[in-house]
């Protein structure tokens, strides 16, 4: 077969027990990325499906110690984290935020831009599942135009916000994107990230079996076609201005992923087409600017 | 040891200074600090200290009260000495993780500086933007000049510490913040003789792989109040023995409460804060007079000490607060308390709530004064009353 | 203080201890299913299996895989009209894999590095199978014997072994060094050869009977049906059995310069192909439609390329030799086909008659077997021996196989054939030894089981063919082989439909890290922690897991 195979080194840093869904996309990239973090490393989690993923006190999932901060300042607990460690004389531990997009596009907005601004040296992940999935599926900024979600029964009325452009405004070192679809790209940006001083953001799309209406084995499945289709393209913003396309086409037809998910089964052609249109101007506007970033 | 009299280190400082200064010698390893009149020049020292390379200390100034109690907790469930400070609104921002950092049992240190709450604006002293944190868990503890917000400070990383609850000290806005006065700085080896070097409990340590605060059942965080209840209740004999050992040291003595001029005292003022001072005025004016007046200082707010409470006002024939606050619907919270903490007391004093100095306003020895005549022998009513000069 | 802060504040074991796998209804369940390939296979060869090996360069293993079901892969690999190439799943996604020329390609490279098979078991049962005819099904049944231990006796009316291999397909389709080499390395395994024997008869058949513990009866089809209204007696007419067997011999043709072919399967395609490489014109007539000739649509092209003609949906009526060669009268047909395999119903055309003209004609319709020597032991089903689906006759201890026992006439069936009457003959001698497997009734893994997510289009490999030019005036090998990197290009666009080929994606993708991959290759489901979800099977590549309900 023809294919490129996982390879990344799952050394026991996430454990099995966990209280995730059955298919839990968002367990599955927590593997990966702990394991690609290692046992080196502090985190802190903001209130979301992985700060349940990760804990069930007394119990843990994982072999690093995590703090379960609060909603809206988990960029600012990871900097008082690093803070403490330099004062320590540890510097070179990592310190790894984890928070949903309620926590990141929305409540935790100011304080991630505050920490990207003072360009502290975290390594903050993204589970970006389009909503408050946790809370039993609410719209968040990030939640897509026309996607239904319990606070947009008939869809939502306006776009997905474009946290990477305000991130990269902040010219912070790193930002990328990843998926559960490609598991060695995930573990490869952690991997570089690590390498990076300063703030480091990762966007993780995560297909949310309750909250998108996905079947218990297609996560990876819908979130490979979020790749393929183009509405979730994997790139990297270096410095804030040097852009590069990890995957540098789109294949598939927006209709495909779009079809995998109830959230949108209440679309008509002609909103079908108005998404297809919005993913074909980012797409040529994104690698356009990738193009640039190469001359 | 005796107190190093012989070679003071007076300065002229004032309170926010004071307490910079106080921070100093606490020597904290992180302290995040965002600005909010009037609790800026505390912020401004410390970094002018850090600057002159004086302090080792690691200084983050993030975008948002909220964000530095934030980074403080994470910091304290590190492993280190952490120290904020803020004041009213900014305060108000950090409600939230108020409770989680007591619920975290972080022995953060925080010095609060008492101002009026928005809305209207306002840039005054009054008490109650802590007051109103009173059921968050953080022990509280309230300085009435410059010279006892240094030594307050110090003493509360101790306290903080030893509890491994977090402990904010309060003064007046400007009355203390930025009056000046000669303080006295203690000298380092006095304070690294008082204040241990920084021992962690548990905290965050990839070696230990532990972690902070997951969910938990009912049963489990019910526990966790009640351990809190048991860190509490060692927090008055801890302020009592810091308070004396640093007595020891420096030859000023502090407790949970102090008692001015209180023996067979006819009528006593109970208040906190800058206030006390112009008590004590007043009560030396009204001895002068033949009337037996005395002040009875609460500095420990929370945990409440009640058990002195009704220890020093046992047989007191009247008691008056002084509250420099306001809880709508209710009165003043010095009074609320009070009341509380003397319930079913045979031999308890009228108590007369009266509304002093709310909003800032100026509160004179000659006031005080005419309110000891004027209440001393009046019926008590359970209300609170507004007081003007 | 800590000791109370630990039971409220701070995690104190890790969540190995909570068993999730109770919330599990269905488990995954690994297990290797029938690909489509191997289903149409008529040899059941396990296809994805080699052709796995081949991608890993273990050209050794994959013969030895292949070689397990069928000891002619070189063979098969040229000659194999390859219903797995039909059925291969890759058809739905871009274009089928080119099973065939890996075949051939694993059967070369076999030939070139001499690898022989293994001697057969030294402490071997004592018993001995006579086999009379060594086509493709007697040399196959001959070879899974030798396996075995059993002493082999083949008994071959020519004067080589081969059979229908040598005699009826023509050297450009099949070398004879590579018929050669796969046939000696059976020989090799120490299997004794009678040439020159044709055993005839009753008192033939029980003599070999009371000699050996069994016998093999794979005669072929070796008697030229008739063509109705030919006179098979003149010089112009040449039966085409005799014209493929002395023409394969190497003899020369004595026909006219035109050359007429009658029929439509890969028998007429062989003579028409061979008429042409001795240099003669050729037309080939056939009651087929062109659309529905029966010989592969490969051969058919190949065919035309070469110059050859067909006339086609007619049938003749009658030749005349006249003043300038033959006239043959002709006439359009409506050809309709029937319910079984062969049958067919035709109606003439009214007023459709045409005349060709040629030197010589060669019915190439078919051939029967012949069942006529046997008549008073064996009874016949049809046109063909009965035999019970052990391949067992109605005579115990005699069992058959090949195109005697069967209208299905292919290479590659009788060497299934073959294979399948060892096995029964095993059990029949010695019920200990040769058990056949239970035949298994897994699902065969479709196309639906595929995630085509980890086979991106890729282009096929055909097998290119010599240039035209250079096919006339010999019978060089047509089809050419894939070279190395080719083949490997080639083997890795197959699917493995249904095989595990330990790719890890079901390790990878647990969420519940609930796989383990065993020491020895392969995999395990943790049912403490599996919840049943399903991501193993979804973006299993291959679709060799699939979930079972618990019970």
């Amino acid at each position: 077969m023809n294919m490129e195979m996982i390879n990344y080194k799952d050394d026991g840093q996430f454990c099995s027990g966990h209280v995730a869904c059955a298919g839990c996309a968002e367990a599955l990239a927590l593997r990966v990325i702990m394991n690609a973090v290692g046992q080196d490393a502090i985190g802190v989690v903001a209130p979301s499906c992985s700060a349940v993923i990760l804990g069930g006190h007394p119990m843990s999932s994982v072999k690093i110690p995590f703090i379960h901060g609060t909603l809206e300042s988990a960029a600012a607990s990871a900097s008082g984290v690093k803070r403490a460690l330099v004062a320590q004389g540890k510097p070179d531990t990592t310190v790894l935020c984890l928070a949903g997009d309620g926590g990141t596009y929305d409540i935790g907005l100011q304080s991630l831009s505050s920490a990207a601004e003072r360009n502290e040296d975290i390594l903050y992940v993204c589970f970006d599942n389009e909503g408050y999935m946790n809370t039993g599926g609410q719209k968040s900024s990030s939640t897509p135009l026309n996607a239904t979600t319990g606070s947009t029964p008939t869809g939502k009325s306006t776009r997905k916000k474009n946290l990477i452009e305000i991130l990269a405004a902040h010219r912070i070192p790193y930002i990328a994107t990843t998926s559960p679809s490609h598991l060695n790209d995930m573990a490869a940006k952690i991997k570089k990230a690590k390498t990076i001083r300063g703030t480091k953001v990762i966007i993780v799309l995560i297909p949310c079996l309750p909250g998108w209406g996905v079947a218990d084995n297609a996560a990876v499945k819908t979130a490979r076609l979020a790749v393929e289709s183009g509405v979730f393209p994997l790139f990297e913003v270096e410095g804030g201005l040097t852009y590069t396309m990890t995957k540098a086409t789109k294949t598939q037809p927006i209709n495909d992923y779009l079809s995998l998910q109830k959230r949108y089964r209440h679309l008509n052609d002609e909103q079908i087409a108005q998404i297809q249109q919005d993913v074909d101007e980012d797409w040529q506007r994104l690698t356009t600017r990738a193009i640039e970033a190469d001359v | 040891m005796n107190a190093l009299s012989s070679n003071k280190d007076l300065q002229l400082l004032n309170g926010n200074h004071a307490v910079a200064m106080g921070v100093k010698l606490a020597n904290p390893h992180f302290a995040p600090l965002y600005p909010i009149t009037p609790q800026t020049p505390i912020l401004e020292k410390l970094i002018a200290l850090q600057s002159a390379g004086e302090l080792e200390t690691e200084l983050l100034t993030p975008e948002s009260e909220h964000s530095a109690m934030a980074s403080a907790i994470a910091a304290s469930a590190t492993g280190v000495r952490v120290f904020t400070a803020t004041s009213s609104q900014g305060l108000l921002l950090m409600h939230e993780l108020l409770h989680f950092a007591a619920g975290a049992r972080t022995p953060i240190v925080m010095f609060n500086v008492n101002r009026t709450p928005a809305s209207p604006w306002g840039f005054w002293p009054d008490q109650i933007d802590s007051l109103s944190q009173r059921d968050t868990g953080w022990v509280q503890l309230y300085s009435e000049n410059p010279q006892e917000s240094l030594d307050t400070v110090i003493q509360a990383f101790r306290i903080a510490e030893a509890a491994q609850m977090p402990v904010m000290v309060n003064h007046d806005a400007f009355y203390v913040s930025h009056a000046v006065e000669p303080v006295e700085v203690p000298a380092q080896e006095t304070v690294d003789t008082f204040l241990p070097a920084y021992k962690a409990g548990l905290h965050l340590d990839p070696e230990l792989g532990r972690s902070l605060g997951a969910p938990i059942d009912q049963k489990s965080w019910n526990e966790s109040r009640q351990q809190m209840a048991a860190a509490m209740a060692t927090v008055g004999d801890l302020t009592a023995s810091a308070g004396q050992d640093w007595g020891d040291l420096t030859g000023r003595s502090y407790g949970p409460l102090e008692q001015y001029r209180t023996d067979g005292a006819d009528v006593v003022f109970v208040t906190m804060g800058s206030m006390c001072g112009t008590v004590r005025e007043a009560v030396d004016g009204l001895r002068a007079r033949g009337i037996a007046a005395g002040l009875l200082k609460i500095r420990l707010f929370r945990p409440l000490p009640q058990v002195e409470l009704r220890k020093a006002l046992a047989d007191v024939p009247c008691a008056i607060v002084l509250d420099r606050n306001y809880s709508p619907g209710v009165g003043g919270v010095v009074h609320q308390e009070l009341k509380a903490a003397l319930f079913d007391m045979a031999n308890a004093p009228r108590l007369h709530g009266l509304l002093a100095g709310v909003g800032g306003v100026n509160v004179s020895a000659e006031m005080i004064e005419r309110l000891a005549v004027e209440y001393r022998d009046a019926v008590a009513s359970p209300d609170p009353v507004w007081v003007e000069e | 203080m800590d000791d109370m802060q630990r039971s409220t504040l701070w995690t104190d074991a890790l969540s190995e201890n909570r068993l999730t796998g109770t919330w599990r209804n269905e488990t995954p369940d690994y297990r290797n299913l029938p690909s489509p390939c191997l289903g149409a296979c008529p040899v059941s060869g396990r296809i994805a299996d080699w052709i796995g090996k081949v991608e890993k360069k273990d050209y050794r293993g994959a013969w030895e895989t292949l070689v397990d079901n069928n000891p002619f892969p070189a063979i098969a690999g040229r000659i194999c009209h390859h219903p797995c190439e039909t059925a291969c799943n890759r058809a739905q996604l871009d274009e089928t894999v080119s099973i065939c020329a890996l075949e051939r390609f694993v059967g070369d490279t076999a030939l070139s590095e001499g690898w022989a098979f293994p001697a057969p078991p030294a402490n071997a049962p004592a018993q001995s199978v006579a086999i009379i005819g060594s086509g493709p099904a007697g040399l196959s049944a001959a070879y899974q014997l030798r396996r075995a231990g059993v002493g082999v006796t083949i008994y071959e009316s020519q004067d080589q072994l081969g059979g229908l291999m040598r005699y009826g397909i023509p050297a450009y389709r099949l070398e004879k060094s590579i018929l050669d080499g796969e046939i000696a390395r059976i020989i090799d395994m120490g299997v004794t050869v009678k040439l020159n024997t044709e055993i005839t008869g009753a008192a033939g058949l029980q003599e070999l009977r009371v000699r050996h513990d069994a016998v093999y009866l794979a005669t072929g089809a070796s008697r030229p049906k008739p063509l109705p209204g030919v006179d098979y007696d003149q010089p112009w007419v040449q039966d085409s059995a005799d014209f493929l067997a002395a023409t394969n011999a190497g003899q020369d043709c004595t026909l006219g310069a035109h050359v007429l072919v009658i029929g439509g399967g890969s028998a007429a395609m062989d003579v028409a192909r061979t008429a042409r490489r001795l240099g003669r014109k050729v037309t080939v007539l056939a009651l087929e439609p062109e659309a529905m000739l029966p010989a592969q649509r490969a051969e058919v092209i190949e065919a035309t390329e070469e110059g050859i003609e067909f006339v086609t949906g007619a049938m003749m009526q009658s030749a005349e030799p006249g003043t300038d060669g033959l006239r043959i009268r002709c006439t359009r047909v409506d050809f309709k086909r029937g319910t079984t395999r062969g049958a067919f119903n035709i109606t003439p055309v009214e007023d459709s008659e045409f005349t060709l003209t040629a030197d010589a004609i060669i019915p190439s319709i078919g051939q029967d077997a012949d069942l006529s020597r046997w008549q008073d032991l064996l009874a016949g089903d049809g046109p063909v021996l009965k035999a019970d689906a052990s391949w067992h006759t109605g005579l115990d201890g005699v069992f058959t196989g090949g195109d005697v026992a069967s209208m299905d006439r292919f290479v590659t069936q009788a060497i299934g054939m073959g294979k399948e009457a060892a096995r029964s003959i095993l059990v029949y001698i010695a019920p200990d030894v040769g058990a056949a497997d239970a035949p298994a009734d897994d699902p065969e893994a479709g196309f639906s089981v595929i995630n085509t997510a980890y086979h991106p289009l890729a282009e096929r490999n055909k097998p290119q063919n010599a240039d035209v030019t250079a096919r006339l005036g010999n019978f060089k090998e047509v089809q050419q082989s894939l070279d190395q990197s080719q083949a490997m290009t080639e083997a890795s666009r197959c699917f493995s439909c249904g095989t595990c080929t330990y790719c890890d994606n079901c390790y990878f993708y647990c969420p519940d890290m609930a796989i383990t991959k065993l020491d020895g290759g392969g995999y395990e489901i943790k049912s403490d922690y599996c919840k049943g979800c399903g991501l193993c099977v979804a973006e299993c590549p291959t679709g060799a897991i699939r979930m079972q309900e618990d019970l």
